[in-house]
């Protein structure tokens, strides 16, 4: 094959000068799309991916420095005038944004924002625009097509949103459609109808596609060809089945190896495996070395004294590293085995009974008269659970589904309704405020987002000295010492007890918070999303410290996520939890294997699979979480599931059901178990 | 008037005939507050509507203007003279405009004495001096909302989207800038109708204007306690009634405000 590609980066850089200094976004990428097949640009966070793909939009501040060339179809996209560029720009060049809340105009129907595209660009009269707006809302899976156009963004659900952003991006039949994490942020139900969506385009529409995301699920399931970029830098590019099966640059084998695996591969028997260190910072300027040698296992001399170059190593495939023929499956050390905590039986720490929570009160819609209005929200219904000493509780289900008020029900900070919490037997309060100091360093929680959750006025030290001497009992001496010794527990520097949280990257201030939640000797850390926001592998160091510190002290964690590699990679058990209903409770593997509710069955099959071979499953929700307000008699799921029964599930509430005899393993349902072992087979 | 009776049982006499309509009688002069009122409302009322007619599209305008071209020689200008114009207090510029095209130039009338018999609509011309005072806080004011709802809005995702669709800048601005930006501007442009009759009070005054203001201050010179009472209230009922107008008209304006059908 000779044909010239559609789109051609080579040796991309882009450079923001801002009040706080120079930024190199993006230093010298090189990638290719042509018609028909989806490139895929992969990396973590600060790699310069989205900045690439925004360049070839021709969309940069007008202070950014560009260098390198793009050209689309044999034109430079930096050469156009203003009025080519728009030309191109949603007519042969679409794009489809993260967040589609924030990207659809919130005061224009979403009829009419789809037609400006189709009215600018193509020559037609308003009844086949009509005609062709409805189609695109048809094509991109929108039920209610011919009036969904009349409804305002605020009225849709992400993925629905999505899928208009997707339609609209489609509206003129483009050459070239970016993708910018369009998944990112949308549940694991959602994203997998996207990601279905998306791999239906890539048969239906002949344009080249460039998705970027930071998810190698995501990646494995959508490319055909991957890049991957590493601190501004294109560092290897091979098509999808080579680059997962034998990586050649250390840096995509690293970032292959930090994933937890996902469900369906039975126990964990061997521990993830590690990056060191932090991305190159964008903001220094000196190219002269590898910039992945300060973290790479195979660097050497020749590494930090002069800069590999992107270079051919097969038809296909590009690498830039001067020791792509030594990456093995053990670069990255070898696999460091896990002692099975399997059939260890441990007492119970922390017991929950019956746990209800509503939120909202209830209100008459003339204060103290008529019907009522806003009935509560029903977030938790009757919850039970066990945290053993020494073992993890996983939790999982979509956003809406209870997993955080739960959390902050057992810590305190929402008072729950009804139901209670027993310590070691003993009876805790409801709330935080009325518990014995001793029971407040028992439970200490870790948040999603440290930048949020640390105090940004205090240094490190003083954010450790304040709980180490209020819950040690420590003096001021002694808890600066223990404060340092937590410190390099965590695995950081002792330099950083003086420094402010905003001068730490993401994952340093998210061990500085569970250097914190340790730093009162507690029994039960509980992790609501603690891993979620970090990129891979600062997940796979922060993952590992959690797995360290319960190995030394033998605390338990209850560990919210809605990533199910990370909960098969962390739990003992599991609870799948469904608009404040328990689907499903037993030990981990159980779980994740079937027979299971159809709850937790959709969730498996939703969950991106980081393996290009991986066939995936077809089972899908659609919707969201309902919003549980009214009573209701039959079961939860009712209305999403795809394994309904018939009106027995709308009229009574499920049943218990053991799934083996031998184990503690339960679901709600009404599907006889045998019967769903036969269907999920 | 009752002096003979406890001062809240008169106070409690004046709001029941109040709210049935009826003002009572001033003081002085033998008139009742109610003709009083008919006759300076009119007066006021034409004040605010004509300097409102005049500083509202303008000062869009140029809100706009500054606003899609931040950090330019216009917007330094603007945002700059729209700042001096907000610390000036009314009363001076009235003054300033008074010694310049009254005194001065002597092209319009200082003060706004009117024969009786007489209407403003008769002799236009005493109305330009105060509507141009009033309208210049107003206009900074307005620009100032104006310009940061725009900038604010110009970095939005959407109007990223809107651009990336490869619209013109003209359709990107009208279509979605503008709708969003002018949510909360005239929102706060409602709410200002209130803070307007304030300034009124005083501009009145300055011009001897015979609106509702100068009532106020006539009243407060003459210690007539119920036709104070009663200008008050009259100027207190408008307020109200402009911020229920604001925010009625921020449901109209906001879709995601509106009730369901």
């Amino acid at each position: 094959m000779n044909k010239e590609p559609l789109l051609k980066v080579e040796k991309l850089s882009v450079t923001f000068f801002t009040p706080r200094g120079t930024v190199i976004a993006v230093r010298e990428a090189s990638f290719e799309v042509s018609r028909g097949e989806v490139l895929g640009i992969v990396g973590e966070s600060g790699c310069g991916k989205s900045t690439a793909a925004f360049a070839v939009m021709g969309y940069l501040p007008t202070t950014a420095e560009i260098g390198g060339s793009i050209s689309f179809e044999g034109r430079d996209i930096s050469t156009l005038s203003k009025k080519d560029l728009r030309e191109l720009r949603g007519n042969r060049i679409a794009m489809v944004y993260q967040d589609p809340t924030t990207s659809l105009n919130p005061s224009m129907k979403i009829g009419p924002q789809v037609q400006e595209v189709i009215s600018e660009h193509l020559n037609l009269d308003q009844t086949d625009i009509d005609k062709k707006v409805v189609e695109l809302f048809e094509s991109v899976g929108l039920a209610d097509a011919d009036q969904v156009g009349n409804r305002y963004p605020h009225e849709l659900s992400g993925g629905m949103q999505q899928r208009v952003m997707i339609a609209m991006a489609l509206a003129c039949d483009p050459d070239l459609l970016i993708m910018d994490e369009p998944t990112t942020g949308l549940d694991v139900t959602t994203e997998a109808t996207i990601l279905d969506l998306v791999a239906s385009l890539k048969k239906r529409v002949n344009a080249g596609i460039l998705y970027v995301t930071h998810n190698l699920g995501v990646m494995a399931r959508v490319a055909d060809r991957v890049a991957v970029m590493y601190a501004g830098q294109t560092v290897e590019q091979s098509n999808v089945n080579d680059l997962f099966a034998s990586p050649k640059h250390p840096y995509t084998s690293g970032l292959l190896s930090c994933v937890p695996k996902p469900p369906g591969a039975g126990e964990v028997s061997s521990r993830l495996k590690r990056i060191p260190g932090f991305v190159y910072s964008s903001q220094e300027s000196d190219v002269s070395s590898c910039l992945f040698a300060e973290r790479c296992p195979l660097a050497d001399s020749e590494c930090t004294t002069s800069a590999p170059a992107l270079e051919f190593i097969g038809q296909d495939s590009q690498v830039r590293c001067f020791h792509s023929d030594k990456v093995e499956p053990d670069t990255w050390g070898a696999a460091e085995e896990r002692i099975s905590r399997k059939d260890v039986v441990s007492p119970i720490v922390l017991t929950g009974t019956g746990i209800t929570h509503e939120y909202g009160k209830r209100q008459k819609k003339y204060m103290a008269f008529g019907p009522e209005m806003d009935l509560p929200v029903r977030a938790l219904n009757k919850i039970d659970f066990e945290i053993p000493q020494g073992k993890t509780l996983g939790i999982v289900g979509e956003s809406g589904s209870g997993k955080s008020t739960l959390a902050r029900a057992v810590v305190g900070l929402v008072k729950a309704k009804d139901g209670s919490l027993q310590l070691h037997g003993n009876e805790l309060d409801k709330t935080v405020e009325n518990r014995s100091n001793e029971n407040k360093s028992a439970i200490q929680m870790v948040f999603q987002n440290p930048t949020a959750s640390l105090n940004p006025k205090l240094k490190i030290k003083k954010t450790l000295i304040r709980s180490l001497m209020r819950f040690s009992k420590l003096t001021k001496q002694g808890s600066e010492e223990r404060a340092a010794a937590l410190m390099e527990e965590v695995g950081l520097d002792l330099s950083y007890l003086e420094r402010l949280p905003s001068e730490l990257s993401g994952g340093e201030q998210q061990r500085v918070a569970i250097a914190g939640a340790f730093a009162t000797n507690p029994e039960i850390v509980v992790a609501d999303e603690a891993v979620s926001a970090l990129d891979v592998s600062v997940q796979a160091q922060v993952l590992g410290l959690l797995e360290d510190r319960q190995q030394e002290l033998g605390n338990s964690y209850l560990f919210i996520t809605h990533d199910l590699g990370v909960v098969r990679y962390v739990s003992d058990d599991i609870m799948v939890v469904y608009a404040g209903h328990i689907a499903e409770y037993g030990p981990s593997e159980a779980v994740l294997s079937s027979p299971s509710h159809p709850y937790t069955e959709a969730l498996l099959s939703a969950a991106p699979i980081p393996d290009p071979s991986a066939k995936p499953n077809p089972l899908r929700l659609e919707g969201a979480v309902p919003t549980m307000r009214e009573e209701f008699t039959g079961c939860f799921f009712a209305s999403r599931c795809p394994r309904k029964l018939g009106s027995v599930c709308d009229t009574e509430a499920p049943p218990v059901q053991k799934i083996s005899t031998n184990e503690p393993h339960v679901i709600n349902c009404h599907i006889p178990v045998d019967d769903l072992a036969k269907i999920q087979a | 008037m009752g002096l003979d009776r406890h001062p809240v049982e008169r106070y409690a006499v004046w709001i029941k005939n109040a709210v049935r309509g009826d003002l009572g009688m001033a003081a002085r002069g033998g008139a009742t507050i109610n003709s009083m009122v008919k006759s300076r409302l009119p007066n006021s009322a034409l004040l605010a509507v004509v300097a409102f007619l005049i500083a509202v599209p303008t000062s869009l305008f140029a809100g706009v203007l500054a606003g899609t071209r931040p950090d330019t020689k216009l917007d330094r200008i603007l945002s700059i003279g729209s700042l001096l114009a907000i610390s000036i207090p009314e009363f001076i510029i009235g003054v300033i405009l008074m010694m310049v095209f009254a005194t001065k130039l002597g092209w319009f009338p200082s003060s706004s004495i009117l024969l009786p018999g007489e209407s403003i609509l008769g002799s236009p011309k005493i109305l330009v001096l105060p509507t141009l005072t009033i309208t210049g806080a107003l206009f900074a004011y307005i620009l100032r909302m104006a310009r940061a709802n725009v900038i604010e809005v110009m970095e939005s995702n959407y109007v990223r989207t809107a651009i990336l669709k490869g619209l013109s800048m003209r359709r990107v601005v009208f279509k979605h800038v503008l709708p969003n930006a002018m949510i909360p501007t005239i929102t706060v442009i409602a709410n200002n109708v209130g803070w307007m009759f304030g300034g009124i009070i005083v501009v009145e005054f300055v011009f001897a204007y015979p609106g509702i203001g100068s009532l106020l201050i006539m009243a407060i010179d003459t210690r007539d306690m119920r036709l104070l009472q009663s200008t008050a209230l009259v100027i207190a009922a408008i307020y109200a009634f402009a911020n229920l107008a604001a925010d009625l008209l921020y449901g109209l304006l906001n879709p995601r405000v509106r009730v369901g059908q």
